[in-house]
């Protein structure tokens, strides 16, 4: 029930860390979720999916990871550095 | 499309536990107890209250801040119990309290003429386990109405708690609720957990509440 708010603070860690104009480039975010986090990584992934597809983000995903224990925590942050693939 | 990845390692409750962090360190140093009551709705926290502020609410500087999602209707019947101020937080939806709510109240709040402090939470058993509110200790309220494997059922609610008050215990004549089979789930989750055995409506088991109360008032000096 409270995966919303914490998708919003998984958000504004996202923003945090960004640099500016990197938004809208992010293509996807790690979480890692421990089995004991009191979170249902279903809802989570559907509040992030809703909030990273809308500005200032332009279409990142979630990428879960599950651990044992009560983790919650951003791991990565994906970015599309606008550069050709090498 | 060539992709950079940001290595980031923030734990996502970091910035709620450091505002958590702040208030208990605002309480520690002006000498007051903090006790942040959580359950499912109508366990009975507000009568707990009602009747606790009563009881204990000059005697002990009571103050209260109460959390609802869409009325004031627990704050207007605990100020109808005290003259101290009852600060009231409607969440607008929210499931739970969080700090910055917390800290953003205690800004109304004397807190030189208050020792003893209570936080009531949105009633819900899932979502206030994950919010550190700057409490001093959780206080897990539940009913002999609920059934006995709550504790089971929603554990890092029992897990996070150090207090357990089972209340309504003067309707446990006309239940078929096992009071030892419910102790012994919870203490399955949390073996420390100390339990109280109330019955706000009747005031049957509320001296022990009550004595407890005055002990954790009296141990705690300004830090």
């Amino acid at each position: 029930m409270h995966e919303l708010s914490v998708a919003l603070e998984i958000c504004r860690i996202a923003e945090e860390k960004l640099g500016p104009g990197e938004a809208g480039r992010l293509v996807a975010v790690g979480v890692e979720i421990g089995e004991q986090a009191g979170i249902e990584p279903d809802n989570l992934t559907f509040c992030l999916e809703a909030l990273l597809g809308a500005p200032p983000f332009g279409s990142a995903r979630p990428e879960i990871t599950r651990l044992p224990g009560d983790t919650l925590r951003v791991s990565y942050l994906e970015v599309d550095d606008g550069r050709p693939d090498d | 499309m060539a992709v950079r990845t940001i290595e980031v390692r923030e734990r996502v409750m970091a910035r709620n536990d450091e505002l958590a962090a702040q208030v208990r360190s605002t309480l520690r140093q002006a000498g007051v107890v903090a006790l942040n009551l959580v359950s499912s709705p109508g366990s009975g926290k507000t009568a707990l209250l009602e009747r606790t502020l009563e009881v204990l609410g000059e005697e002990l500087d009571v103050a209260v801040v109460t959390g609802d999602v869409q009325t004031q209707n627990d704050a207007d019947r605990l100020a109808r119990r005290t003259d101290r101020l009852v600060q009231a937080v409607v969440t607008g939806g929210a499931c739970h309290l969080d700090a910055l709510q917390v800290q953003t109240a205690l800004a109304a709040l004397d807190l030189n003429r208050t020792r003893l402090l209570f936080i009531e939470n949105v009633g819900n058993l899932v979502c206030p386990a994950s919010w550190d509110l700057g409490e001093e200790s959780k206080v897990v309220v539940f009913s002999v109405t609920e059934g006995e494997d709550k504790p089971l059922k929603y554990p890092k609610m029992f897990r996070e708690a150090r207090y357990a008050v089972l209340n309504k215990v003067d309707l446990l004549p006309h239940l078929r609720f096992d009071l030892s089979k419910a102790v012994a789930n919870a203490r399955q989750v949390n073996p420390a957990l100390r339990f109280f055995f109330t019955s706000a409506l009747s005031g049957e088991g509320m001296d022990a509440w009550y004595d407890f109360l005055r002990e954790r008032v009296r141990e705690c000096v300004p830090a």
